[in-house]
Parts: structure tokens; C-alpha cells; sequence
């Protein structure tokens, strides 16, 4: 074999902690290298121009990058070796960025370790074999799970560009928190207006499915074809014959159930349709506080639908749907704030979170948009704004900044003063983050046009007096401790992880991280991927977004399915396990451990045998550690690869 | 599993109340308590004011005194005293500590298997003796009596060296007097600071933040406030005549250690409670109580008569209309 | 390349593509210093790394091997971290039996988010192996062999045994053998052959015995000289119908076998008969050449008959001698609780009584005792002294009748090129190792492989051992139910038995 070597300075990156010409220099004398130079950005055109032609100069057949890792540019570089003719598995890469000159010091030991680092690659790379991907067709259709804005977006752009999207939301309207927002900064245009006519386009697109109230139980299946089981939950309503009209809400005597789009601010029907908007308009059952559920006894809402849609028998029903690539746009919860016992921990009925106030604003919130007090419907004079409830703060496991308060605090604070003029704000804040287009501007006015008083510190404790609330904290800036009697607190509470994102991300094979958000295959180039293909990401299921930066990432997420898909077939990865027939003795113990059923039985010559089904092999080699035999083999990864990096470091 | 007890030098001095309340309502709850032999002062706020191995020597000492004598877990009354203990027990899981501490000592930890777990005497009583027990040994039952129980700001803080309950809005204190038959009111300054030592050298400050909490108490309708610290008592109980009343001077709020109410409904006499040396009269709460006991009993008695006298209405009528019936019949 | 003298040791980690490899490019993202010993090898899943990898490390040289996956239940392949969670923990438990402190090996999870995690147990884990300094070689170490000294085959005194093997009376047991010809004999025009014992080339020897006609049925023979496991033929006849005489023990080979379906079930026909015992043909040996100290019986002196009658062993011809069953019988045979076959077609006679209640675990085999009892150095000198005997004739693995692999035995092949041609320890260790490792929840105990050894060599004790940690980590003894699954094949989302390894 003929293997030429490049060692990578990236710039000061490598070459400022490893003697990148010595390695190379080293790199010489190891078995089959011709050819070995140090470069300065082997990624860049040059670099890689210098690649090719050293390819072909010096007729390699096999090429070892020493740079950063291969999960950054190891595409690339296969790429480059197959423009001048080789196989891109003929290729490997040796990472002395990341795992050796960003984490040390010691030059000589980096250098030492960056030699050993290509000599392991140059092992393996003798023992590689050129391999051809084979194509597979394509179902070409999306799933969007989540219906808030980003999943909306994503299923607009990807039902326009012509694909058929099945669009899950786990709750009965789609809409998700941007349709419990009455207003939406820095323009301060109504939340409804802007979303309501997009949640209409989703209900009439002919290239939408929408299962709402209905949530994903289980994915198989790979990029291009996975198998999709959605759990359609009981409405305990015909929905094909639901007309929305409302009656039912009318007549159910059960008017104290727990109302959950209105943030339990009020209380609402059993059956009901949460806001006039809702999409679908279709009306649903709660049955832990039905009346006919409950006691047994009821049966007003059967009584009265025009069309008889109510079905108190109705049961769950799993459908399964084929799709080719999946979207995540789950979204976001609001911190738990009762873990704050000094803001009350929900003992205060005016201590509220800022989407409470946010129902309390809007015209079609259970107060009719006056900002009126829980606990006495009066009309509060003063409010005070608490920020960064779960966020920044290390004692309740929330060290990350939600991104969004900020704004909506001031958002939330001039729309006090638009409500009731004659109030006076208070916003308690530790940085005032605003760093979008309009943002800083925007607080600018809340504090100079609206006169909301702003004071940097935290608060310590908000006591009740009386019908009226002390909130007792620092104004950091005078250095002073500060108390301001309120009628209202509003917590700013923070994003987290959406409940039952982590076992989601089990479902779809994603990474998650401590806290539940969605890891992005690259946090810079590659924020809408993930590490699986097929599966993007959109808006806060990744981490706190505010809408503008949601929407960008639904047609973000959008356009890499619609580029997906508009090859014709796509290509499957070769490197998957192969079996060698004339070892396999026939104990199916591979077949057993499969997680993907990938390998089934086939006779041959009357014996039976093992077969990997190459389109359902997802690579992960657990088969070939199974067989005693040896006999099934990853290929790229097999057993002899692998052991030439072992002997590379152990035996020499 | 044996349990050590640590009075604490204020046990022996200003707050002998408290220590006799305790003893006295351990052993009627049937909790037997040692005493550490030879036991030492804690340190206090000035030993760890100026030197943290000192302050744990000095804590750490009295922790493998206990451990000699048998004990698995050190209950103090103090919540100063918990303080020092749990932080030098904190502090000695690390090595370099635990060995600088250990050059201080006679008697190393080193040679423990395990130092012994510290907690407050109210936590040995939630947790080991448990609210159903005490509730079955209640004899005298607090009823009508309004408190505001008064934790202070180190027994629960900070959190994740006290581990006992909630850091900002314990309840372990509420449920107990619930559980002795009194009236919890909301009480919002549980873990302010009374002011704690500066009663000595800056005593307005104690007087506004003592002031502040009493007049807390009174406006959540308290008969008295209830409290677990010695210092707190002092301020709120010794200084009420030097405090700035929101509203005006009253001195008229009994502050009693937890275990005085806890010793006299379980049927302990008032004398081994030391109630006579609280200063502000015990006897206003009590007699507070009673009154709301009695105005209950006379609405109630109210009450059983307009019942009455409802139901009597209602049988006449019932009987008059079954004349009429009757007679219309006829 | 050698490892920078006086600063680095040799430590060799294993990461998934996925996670744990993305971790560590989190860390080196975030700059965090971390020591420069470690040497990464990336592969695509935890699943991946075969226990071997790590043994071949080990032995290899390294002074410590980490492996590193995606946390339980965030595989990205759903189910990779949770195989090696039970194959790596499995191997932690076995390297102490070659003498290999665990510490060395550690295996934990560290997600693409968490670079902190990862320069974490970087920086502990090369600190815990700096603390134990360099690897001792295997092959360096001081020879060790704790009994040679009196003479004798490294091997562990005595115990009485847990039953009392008796046989019965000649009359009976001769009754129960033409029972059981009998029924061989119905059996047989279905059947290619059927496998049994026939006196060998003197009446001390038995020697496997291939029936096909009625008449090599009278050629049957039954005693304690029917060592042999028969079950380790069946697999050469797959797709033949075929019968086999067993043993209590050997019908628990059978049982592994049909289990991994390496012999149909309505292929194979067995014919059992309850068992007291068989010789140790190597003790039987030594107590007639100690008994004969003046040179009367040579050990080529060929008894004429062997008779057993109860615990008696009569052997008539020129020198003739009586042995009592207790003193020659194998070592297997001293702990073994199945005398009756597990399954068969036909099973003749009754076992004796165990002397006492049944104990509550297995009791532990003599030559585990005295692997147990040796030092971590000890254990690697004894290895070291009885891979220096070694020849490499693979006897032990042509006698095993789990060693399905046959003509494709891995210890043989070039790709995969698990073990070169030298003859030196380390090769030759790394061969028992996969033997041991092929076995883990598999191996039956059945001792054909020290039997066969020509030299003595105690491989057995290795796969007790792994037999130990495979009952300790998933409550798993082989050979008992067909249908079970081996804890190899499978795993628990929760495991019972293996604690997170604190990193």
C-alpha cells in the first residue's frame, strides 16, 4: 500500500502545542508511507489541493489527515480523496486538535501523542477496504412533532414545498405557547393575529395530516423509511363530527374543571374547546372531572350535540404512519417557580408566573384581558416583575439564561401600563438581555416612555400584608436592601426541557443534555441536525428560543427534509456488518442480540446461515462482539481494524 | 441507635428553660438521651469567625465524644450549636480538614468508623419520634391557641449542609404544634433574622428586625410566637420592650421554646417547663386561647340551639300540615 | 512507540462515535487540560468493543484501558450500552483471575454534552492507574506453582464428596445397562447412530463407542470409566438423527447445545442413566503406581477386568487392585448435584442420596479454592508457569463441547487475527482467555477440557471462574433450561446486579 500523511498546524490550534513537522517527520518512517508533509489548514482549498495532488503524484492509494476530529471534517475529507479517484473509506483521520492540542500543555507529550495518534491511524488504514454504498428508496413524507410555532412553520414549509407532513400535537389544539401569548415584543403586535391565520393554513393544507391530542409511542425504522406509531388519546368526541359549535360548553353542568390553557388562572367546562382559535375546533372531554366520568351520571353533552359526536366508550387508538424524515419541535415548559419558598411557592395566590399574567392580559383570557388579582379580582396598581425565576441560578439546577424573559418582562410591563395607566412597574432583573434585532431599543422605551422601574438585584422574600405583598430585595447598584409593596408579583419563570423530552429523544435516538434540551448534531454549522440522520431539530425543544429564532428554525428544519428529499434515493451507509459465510456456524446468536432485526436466517447448501439485511443495518457492531467466530464483521470497524490499533500501542 | 444529647452553653445559662423543657419533654415522649461525657462549648460565632479548623476542633471534639460514649446521632436543641456541628461534620469529609482538625485533637476522628449524624432536637422529634406518636401522647391539647412558630435563619440554611427540611419555608415546627392541637397561623418571616447578637453592639437593629417579626406575628393573629433558638427567644422575648412595635408598643406577645408547648400538652407540670422564667406572661396566650375556646363553645352552643329550635319549627309544620292533610281528607 | 518515561503510562480508551468521543471533543472544545497518557479508539458504539479488545491491551502491555459509551438508555444504536454493560462488567470480574487488577479496566458513560464529565474521569482515571504504576507483565512474572513441590500436577487436595458415591449392587446395575441397551435397540433402525462408551484398549479405558447396528449395542458399557462428555459429537451430525448416552452432567452440554440450536431437538435422541461418579484416570494412575512403590505394576501393565460394586474398584490381572471411588473420583464429580440427567428420552436408575441438606449455593470447585487463595502476583506467576507448559495442542478445545466453532476457531484464523502463530505466554494466555470468554454463561463445568489437557494443565479453574462471576452478576448457571436466555444475549435495562462504577 501506498499511504501519504498530512499533519495539520490549524493555524496556531495544532502547531501551537504539537511539533507538527517532527510528526510528520515520524510519520515517514511508519509501514506503507510514502509520502507525509505538515500543512497549514488541510481543510482549506490549498490544503486540500495539496492532498489531491499529492495523491497523484506520488499514487496513494490510502491518506491519513492529522487534524481535528473526524466528526468535524471527515465528510469533507473524503470528499477530497475521492476527487482524486480513491475510495472515501480509503481514508483516516487522526484527531490531534480536540484530544490532544487543545487539552495540554506539555509539547513534548503532544507531540509524542499526536505521532502515536497517526501511526494508530496508519495501522488501521492498512487493513481498509475500499467500500460502495448502495441506494434505497425514500418515503417522502415528514413528521412534525410538536405544534407550536416552529412545528407549524416546519409543516407549512414542508407541506408548500410538496411533501405530505403528519403533524403530531400532544395537546387538543396546535398552537402551543405562542397562543397563550396576548402580545408578542419588540412590536407589541397581537400574538393571535400573527399565529391564527397560520394555524388555519395548517388545518386546511391538503398536504397536512394533523393528529391532535395524540402523542408518538414508537419509532423504527432509518433515515428514508422509518416506521412512525402515533397514540391517538381518547377525546371521548367524534371529532368527524364535531362541529366546534360549543353547545356542550354551554350546557355542561360541570363548570369547575381545571383549565389548563388558561394556565389554571379560572377554572372551565369538562367539556370544552380551549380558546375560540383553536385548531382543530373541535370540542374534548376531561375525564377526571366529567360529571359522566366521575360518577357515572350525567350525559348533558350527549344530550345536546347537534350531531351526537359524544362517545364516553371512546378508547385510544395507535395509528402507524411511514415517513422519511422526522422533525422535533416540542417546545418548552415553564420552571416549576414553587420550588422558590421564598416567593411563596404557590401559598400566594398574587405571586403568579408571567404566562398566568400573560392569560390575564389577553381579550380572550378567562378575564377578558383586565388585569384583575386572583384572589380579589381588584385591579392591581402595582405590579412587581421578578426575573430569572429558574434561570441563572445554580440552587435550583438552572444555570442557563432562558433568553426570552428579559423581553417579555418589559413586553409584559408596558402592556401594564397600556391595561392600567395609573400603575407603577417594578422589574427586579440581574442583566437586562437583549441582544436581538429592536430588543435593546425596545427596553429602552419600557423604562424611558413607560417609566417602569428598574432595579439590578435579586429578591430575597416576598411577604404578605395584609391584601398587599412586601417584596423585599437588593438594588445592587445603590447597594442598598430595597422593599416595595406590590398588589401583584409576576415570576419571570424560566424555559425547561419540555416533560417527556428525554424519553423522546430515547425513542428517536438523540442525544439529550442534563436538562433535558435536544443536542444539535453541531452547535455552530450544524444547529438543525442531529447525530441521527433523518431526525432535525426546531425551536426550544434544543434549548430556550424566543419566536423569531423558532420560526427560523422550523423552515430551517424544513428545508434540509426538503433537500433530503429531493434526491431521488438516498444513499445507505456501507459501513454495516458483513457476514462471512464459510465461518458462520449457524447459532443465530447474532440474530438474538440485533436491536434492529437487521440479520435473519437464509439456507445455503442445506446449512442455514446468518444475512445482514443492508438497508436495516444501522452499523453498530454489537453483532460482530457477539459471534464467537468472527464470522460477522463491521466493516470500517472490524475486528482486524480495530486490533491494528490496539497492537499499534500496545505490542510495539 | 443510640442518642447523644448536646445542651450547649446556653442551655446552662440564659435559655435553662429550654433545656429543661427539652429533657423534660423527651423523657415524657420517652426518648432517652446522653449526655456526652466531658462535653465542650462549640465555638460558637467567634471560634469560626476567626478560624475554621479551630471552630471544628472544637465541634469535632465533642462529635467523637459521643461516638466513645456509644452514640450514633448528637441532637441539639441550639440551632447555633447545630450549626457548628454540622458544618465541622461537613467539613471533615474532606482530608486536608479532617487531618488539620485532627492535629488539634487528644482523641483524632480518625479512629471512628464514622462520625455520629448531627440534627436538631426538633428533627429527632419529627423524624424519630414521629407526629403520629406524639399525637397519641397528647394529654392537653392546645386548643384555641394561635401561634406563630419562628424558626430562625440557620436551622435549615444552608441547605445542603442543614438537609432538614424546607430551606426558606420549613414545616416541620408547623406540623407539630398542629399535631399538639394549636393554630398555626400563616407566618411569612419564619427564617428572618431577629437580629441575633447584635442585640449588644448595635441594638436598633435588633429592635427593627425583632419589631418586624412580632409585629408579623400580631397581625396574623398570633397569641404568641413560638420559637427553637435561644438567641431568638432572647431578642424577641427579653428585648419586646425594646423593640419598634410596627403600630405602636405592646408588650404582649409570649414567646415560648417549642418544647414548653410540646411538655405541657403532653401533661408535663408548668414548673419543670420553666414557663416562669419566660418575661412576657405566658398566661396572656393562655388566657387568649381560652376565650376563643369559650367563644367557640358558645357559638357552637348557638348554634346547637337555633338547630333546634329549626328542626322544632320544621316538626310543627310538618305536624300542621298533616292535620290540614288530614283534615281535608275529613 | 514507547511510552514517555517517567510521564505517561500506557492507557488505551475505547469511545463511542457517538457520545463518549464526542464528549472528550466537548472537553478539548472547552480546553479542558486533561493528562496526555490516554490514546483513543473510536468506534462506533460501546456495543462494539468485544472484551477481548481490552484483554489484548492488557496483556499487550497497557497500563490501563477505559472504555466509554452513551449513558444507559441514550444509545444511539437503543441497545449497544446495554450488551456492554454486561460483557464489560463480566470481564472486570474475570481479569483478577489472571492476576489483572481491575482498577486497570474501568468502563463508564459520558455523554457529547459533557465535556467536564469526560476531562473528569480522564483526569481520575490516569491518576487511579499512575497510583498503580505500571502493569506487570504476565510474562515476567516469577513462576509460581504451589504444589509442585510434592510432586504432584498443580492440583488442590481433596474434599469429601457431597454425595455418597456408591454404585449399586453388579446384578442391578448390569439389569439397568440391558434396560437401556434394550431401549437403544428399539431406537436405533431410526437413527444414524448412537453414541456410547465401549471398553477401550484395556479394561481401565473406555473409549466412545458409535452404534449403528443391533449388534454394537451389546458393546455398551456403563461405570465410573465413562469419562468422556459424548455430548461434545453432536454437533458433526447437524441434520442426522442421532442418539447419545449421557451422564447427569453431560445432559446439561446437551442442553446448551439444543439451547443454541446447534443440535435439533428432533434430531437427537438421549438416553441417560443416573451416575455415581467417574475416575480421574490421572488419580487412578497415581494411587496404583503409589501402591506399587516397588515397581510390581507398571503403568503398562493392562488389567485384565474392572469391576465396580458400591464404592469399590476392583482390577483384576497381574496386579490386581482394590480403589475406593472416593479417593480417584474426578473433581467435578465431588460437587456435582446433577447425577441424574436433566432431560432424555430414556433415563435409567436412581442416583444415591446427597449425604446432606442441599447446600445453598453450589459449593465452590477445589481448584477455584486455590485460585482464589493465591495473591494477585501469585496468580500471574501461576499462569505464567502453566502457559510455560502449554504446547498449544488445543486439546482442551477440540474436548469442549461448546467449542461449536470448529474448523473456525478464531485462535486459528488471519482475519479476524486474534492471536499469532508464537508460541509464548502471552499468546498462549490470550488463548485461554477467549476459551474462558467464549464460555462466560455458557460452560457447563463438565471438565472435558482439563481431562484432555496432556500436560495437566488446570484451564478449568478459568472458566469456574467466569462461571462464578456469571452466577454473582445475573443469577445464570448453563445447561439447566433450554429455554433460557444466556445473560450474554441479553440485558436489563436495570441491572440487579452491577453498580454504576463511580468516575
Amino acid at each position: 500500500m501506498r499511504i501519504g500523511v498530512f499533519v495539520c498546524h490549524c493555524g496556531s490550534n495544532i502547531g501551537g502545542t504539537v511539533d507538527v513537522p517532527g510528526v510528520a517527520e515520524v510519520a515517514r518512517a511508519y509501514p506503507d508511507v510514502v509520502f507525509s508533509s505538515d500543512t497549514m489548514y488541510a481543510c482549506s482549498e490549498p490544503g486540500q489541493a495539496a492532498i489531491v495532488d499529492a495523491i497523484k503524484e506520488h499514487a496513494l492509494d490510502g491518506v491519513v489527515v492529522a487534524s481535528c476530529t473526524p466528526r468535524m471534517h471527515e465528510p469533507t475529507f473524503r470528499r477530497t480523496v475521492e476527487r482524486a479517484g480513491l475510495n472515501r473509506y480509503m481514508f483516516e483521520m487522526a484527531n490531534i486538535r480536540e484530544h490532544v492540542s487543545w487539552i495540554g500543555k506539555d509539547r513534548e507529550a503532544n507531540s509524542n501523542k499526536a505521532a502515536e495518534l497517526v501511526r494508530m491511524a496508519v495501522e488501521k488504514l492498512r487493513l481498509n477496504a475500499p467500500l460502495y454504498p448502495k441506494s434505497f428508496d425514500v418515503t417522502k413524507r415528514v413528521l412534525v412533532i410538536g405544534g407550536g410555532v416552529a412545528g407549524i412553520q416546519a409543516a407549512l414549509d414542508c407541506a408548500d414545498g410538496g411533501i405530505e407532513v403528519v403533524l403530531v400535537e400532544r395537546e387538543s389544539t396546535i398552537g402551543g405557547k405562542m397562543a397563550k401569548l396576548d402580545k408578542t415584543f419588540p412590536t407589541v403586535d397581537c400574538s393571535s393575529c400573527i399565529l391564527g391565520p397560520k394555524m388555519v393554513d395548517v388545518s386546511q393544507h391538503p398536504n397536512i395530516r394533523l393528529y391532535a391530542h395524540a402523542e408518538v409511542e414508537k419509532i423504527s425504522g432509518y433515515v428514508g423509511n422509518f416506521k412512525v406509531d402515533v397514540r391517538r388519546k381518547a377525546t371521548y368526541v367524534d371529532w368527524e363530527l364535531c362541529t366546534g359549535c360549543g353547545l356542550c360548553m354551554e350546557k355542561c353542568p360541570s363548570k369547575k374543571s381545571p383549565d389548563a390553557f388558561n394556565e389554571h388562572v379560572g377554572v372551565t367546562t369538562s367539556i370544552n374547546i380551549p380558546f375560540p382559535q383553536a385548531i382543530p375546533k373541535k370540542a374534548i372531554i376531561d375525564p377526571t372531572s366529567c360529571r359522566q366520568f366521575v360518577k357515572g351520571k350525567c350525559g348533558v353533552c350527549a344530550k345536546v350535540c347537534p350531531t351526537g359526536a359524544i362517545r364516553y366508550d371512546m378508547e385510544d387508538q395507535v395509528v402507524t404512519e411511514d415517513v422519511g424524515a422526522i422533525i422535533t419541535a416540542t417546545g418548552y415548559d415553564l420552571f416549576d417557580y414553587t420550588k422558590y419558598a421564598e416567593y411563596g411557592g404557590g401559598r400566594y395566590p398574587d405571586v403568579i408566573t408571567s404566562l398566568q399574567y400573560e392569560r390575564l392580559l389577553s381579550a380572550s383570557g378567562p378575564t377578558g384581558g383586565h388585569v384583575k388579582r386572583p384572589s380579589d379580582g381588584k385591579e392591581p396598581k402595582t405590579v412587581v416583575f421578578i426575573q430569572c425565576v429558574g434561570s441563572r441560578d445554580r440552587s435550583v439546577d438552572r444555570p442557563y439564561c432562558s433568553g426570552f424573559c428579559c423581553m417579555y418582562t418589559a413586553k409584559q410591563a408596558v402592556l401594564t401600563k397600556d391595561h392600567i395607566p395609573d400603575s407603577r412597574s417594578y422589574v427586579f432583573y440581574m442583566d437586562i438581555r437583549a441582544n436581538g434585532k429592536m430588543y435593546e431599543e425596545f427596553t429602552r422605551r419600557a423604562m424611558e416612555e413607560y417609566g417602569v422601574q428598574y432595579v439590578r438585584g435579586r429578591v430575597s422574600m416576598i411577604v404578605p400584608q395584609g391584601d398587599t405583598y412586601l417584596v423585599r430585595g437588593v438594588d445592587t447598584l445603590l447597594g442598598e436592601q430595597v422593599e416595595v409593596p406590590a398588589d401583584l408579583v409576576v415570576l419571570a419563570v424560566g424555559a425547561e426541557s419540555s416533560h417527556g423530552a428525554p424519553q423522546l429523544a430515547e425513542k428517536l435516538r438523540i442525544s439529550y443534555d442534563n436538562y433535558g434540551f435536544f443536542m444539535e448534531s453541531h452547535c455552530k454549522l450544524r444547529p438543525v441536525e442531529t447525530n441521527t440522520a433523518g431526525v432535525y431539530l426546531a425551536g426550544a425543544c434544543q434549548g430556550p428560543k424566543d419566536i423569531p429564532s423558532s420560526v427560523g428554525q422550523g423552515s430551517a428544519a424544513a428545508a434540509k427534509v426538503l433537500g433530503l428529499f429531493s434526491r431521488g434515493r438516498l444513499e445507505s451507509d456501507p459501513q454495516i456488518s458483513q457476514v462471512d459465510v464459510r465461518r458462520c456456524v449457524g447459532c443465530g446468536k447474532c440474530i438474538t442480540t440485533c436491536p434492529y432485526g437487521a440479520i435473519e436466517w437464509m439456507e445455503l447448501r442445506g446449512e442455514m446461515k446468518a444475512r445482514v439485511i443492508e438497508t436495516v443495518c444501522q452499523g453498530c457492531g454489537i453483532c460482530t462482539v457477539t459471534c464467537p467466530q468472527g464470522a460477522i464483521q463491521l466493516q470500517h470497524f472490524t475486528d482486524n481494524q480495530i486490533l491494528a490499533e490496539v497492537n499499534a500501542l500496545c505490542l510495539s | 441507635m443510640n442518642l447523644a444529647y448536646y445542651p450547649g452553653c446556653s442551655g446552662l445559662g440564659t435559655s435553662r428553660e429550654y433545656e429543661r423543657s427539652t429533657r423534660a419533654a423527651c423523657a415524657a415522649l420517652g426518648v432517652k438521651l446522653t449526655d456526652i461525657p466531658d462535653w465542650s462549648c462549640c465555638g460558637s460565632t467567634p471560634a469560626h469567625a476567626l478560624e475554621h479548623a479551630l471552630s471544628g476542633a472544637l465541634s469535632a471534639r465533642n462529635l467523637v465524644g459521643a461516638a466513645r460514649a456509644g452514640c450514633d446521632t448528637v441532637a441539639t436543641p441550639c440551632p447555633s450549636c447545630l450549626s457548628n456541628l454540622k458544618t465541622a461534620r461537613h467539613r471533615m469529609a474532606d482530608d486536608g480538614f479532617r487531618a488539620k482538625v485532627g492535629r488539634l485533637l487528644d482523641q483524632p476522628a480518625d479512629a471512628l468508623a464514622a462520625l455520629p449524624d448531627v440534627q436538631s432536637v426538633l428533627e429527632t422529634l419529627v423524624t424519630r419520634v414521629g407526629l403520629d406518636a406524639i399525637r397519641a401522647k397528647v394529654r392537653q391539647p392546645l386548643a384555641g391557641l394561635r401561634v406563630a412558630p419562628y424558626y430562625g435563619c440557620i436551622m435549615t440554611r444552608p441547605a445542603d449542609v442543614m438537609r432538614f427540611d424546607d430551606p426558606e419555608n420549613p414545616t416541620s415546627m408547623d406540623d407539630l404544634l398542629t399535631a399538639l392541637g394549636a393554630e398555626v397561623v400563616p407566618f411569612p418571616y419564619k427564617v428572618e433574622c431577629c437580629g441575633a447578637s447584635y442585640g449588644v453592639t448595635r441594638r436598633d437593629i435588633v429592635a427593627r428586625l425583632s419589631g418586624r417579626l412580632l409585629g408579623a406575628a400580631r397581625d396574623a393573629g398570633a397569641h404568641a410566637v413560638v420559637v427553637a433558638c435561644p438567641l431568638c427567644q432572647m431578642n424577641l422575648d427579653l428585648r419586646q420592650t425594646q423593640v419598634e412595635w410596627p403600630g405602636g408598643k405592646a408588650v404582649d406577645m409570649p414567646v415560648f421554646y417549642f418544647t414548653q408547648l410540646l411538655g405541657r400538652a403532653l401533661g408535663v407540670p408548668d414548673a419543670e417547663l420553666g414557663l416562669e422564667q419566660l418575661c412576657v406572661d405566658p398566661a396572656i396566650a393562655f388566657r387568649r386561647a381560652a376565650q376563643v375556646v369559650a367563644a367557640r363553645q358558645a357559638e357552637e352552643a348557638a348554634q346547637a340551639a337555633k338547630a333546634a329550635a329549626q328542626a322544632a319549627a320544621k316538626a310543627a309544620q310538618a305536624k300542621q300540615a298533616a292535620a290540614a292533610n288530614e283534615g281535608g281528607r275529613a | 512507540m514507547p511510552v514517555l518515561k517517567g510521564k505517561e503510562l500506557r492507557v488505551v480508551g475505547f469511545l463511542c462515535n457517538w457520545c463518549s468521543y464526542g464528549g472528550a471533543d466537548t472537553a478539548g472544545v472547552g480546553r479542558f487540560s486533561q493528562p496526555t497518557d490516554l490514546r483513543i479508539i473510536r468506534v462506533p458504539c460501546s456495543g462494539r468493543v468485544d472484551p477481548m479488545f481490552v484483554v489484548k491491551a492488557l496483556l499487550g502491555g497497557a497500563d490501563g484501558v477505559l472504555v466509554s459509551g452513551c449513558h444507559p438508555r441514550d444509545c444511539h444504536y437503543s441497545q449497544g450500552n446495554f450488551y456492554a454493560r454486561r460483557r464489560l462488567e463480566t470481564l472486570k470480574t474475570f481479569l483478577p483471575a489472571l492476576g489483572i487488577d481491575p482498577d486497570r479496566f474501568q468502563y463508564t458513560w459520558v455523554s457529547a454534552s459533557e465535556g467536564q464529565r469526560w476531562k473528569n474521569v480522564v483526569s481520575s482515571f490516569v491518576e487511579k492507574v499512575h497510583q498503580l504504576g505500571h502493569a506487570p507483565r504476565i510474562e515476567e512474572a516469577a513462576p509460581y506453582l504451589p504444589l509442585a513441590e510434592k510432586g504432584d500436577t498443580p492440583r488442590a487436595p481433596l474434599r469429601p464428596p457431597l454425595r455418597p458415591l456408591s454404585y449399586p449392587a453388579a446384578g442391578t446395575l448390569a439389569a439397568s445397562l440391558e434396560q437401556l441397551r434394550e431401549k437403544i435397540r428399539a431406537a436405533l433402525p431410526e437413527l444414524d447412530c448412537v453414541i456410547g462408551w465401549q471398553q477401550g484398549f484395556d479394561a481401565l479405558h473406555a473409549t466412545p463407542l458409535f452404534m449403528r447396528k443391533p449388534e454394537d449395542v451389546d458393546k455398551l458399557t456403563w461405570g465410573p470409566l465413562n469419562v468422556h462428555n459424548l455430548a461434545t459429537y453432536l454437533p458433526q451430525f447437524k441434520n442426522r438423527k442421532v442418539g447419545v448416552v449421557v451422564k447427569g452432567c453431560d445432559s446439561r452440554s446437551v442442553i446448551e447445545l439444543l439451547q443454541e440450536k446447534l443440535v435439533e431437538p428432533d434430531n437427537v435422541r438421549v438416553f441417560g442413566m443416573a451416575c455415581e461418579g467417574v475416575v480421574d484416570m490421572t488419580r487412578v494412575q497415581k494411587t496404583l503406581d503409589a501402591g506399587n512403590a516397588d515397581g510390581a505394576m507398571c503403568a503398562d501393565t493392562a488389567p485384565s477386568s474392572v469391576g465396580v460394586e458400591g464404592d469399590n474398584l476392583s482390577i483384576e490381572g497381574e496386579a490386581p487392585a482394590r480403589l475406593r471411588l472416593a479417593d480417584v473420583v474426578a473433581e467435578k464429580c465431588r460437587t456435582c448435584d446433577t447425577p441424574v440427567p436433566l432431560l432424555g428420552d430414556v433415563v435409567e436408575g436412581n442416583a444415591s442420596a446427597p449425604a446432606g441438606p442441599a447446600p445453598d449455593a453450589p459449593p465452590s470447585p477445589p481448584s477455584l479454592d486455590a485460585l482464589d487463595s493465591m495473591t494477585p502476583e501469585q496468580r500471574r506467576g501461576f499462569w505464567r508457569a502453566q502457559m510455560d507448559r502449554c504446547l498449544r495442542c488445543y486439546a482442551c478445545r477440540n474436548a469442549c463441547p461448546m467449542c461449536v466453532c470448529r474448523d473456525h476457531c478464531i485462535a486459528e484464523s488471519r482475519d479476524p487475527h486474534w492471536t499469532t502463530q508464537e508460541g509464548n505466554i502471552r499468546e498462549k494466555l490470550q488463548f485461554q482467555v477467549i476459551h474462558a470468554l467464549h464460555l462466560a454463561g455458557r460452560c457447563t463445568e463438565c471438565g472435558e477440557c482439563q481431562r484432555a489437557c496432556p500436560v495437566n494443565i488446570p484451564v478449568l479453574a478459568l472458566k469456574q471462574w467466569m462461571n462464578r462471576s456469571v452466577r454473582t452478576l445475573f443469577d445464570y448457571r448453563a445447561g439447566v433450561d433450554v429455554n433460557a436466555v444466556p445473560p450474554l444475549l441479553a440485558f436489563a435495562v436495570e441491572e440487579k446486579n452491577i453498580k454504576e462504577h463511580g468516575l
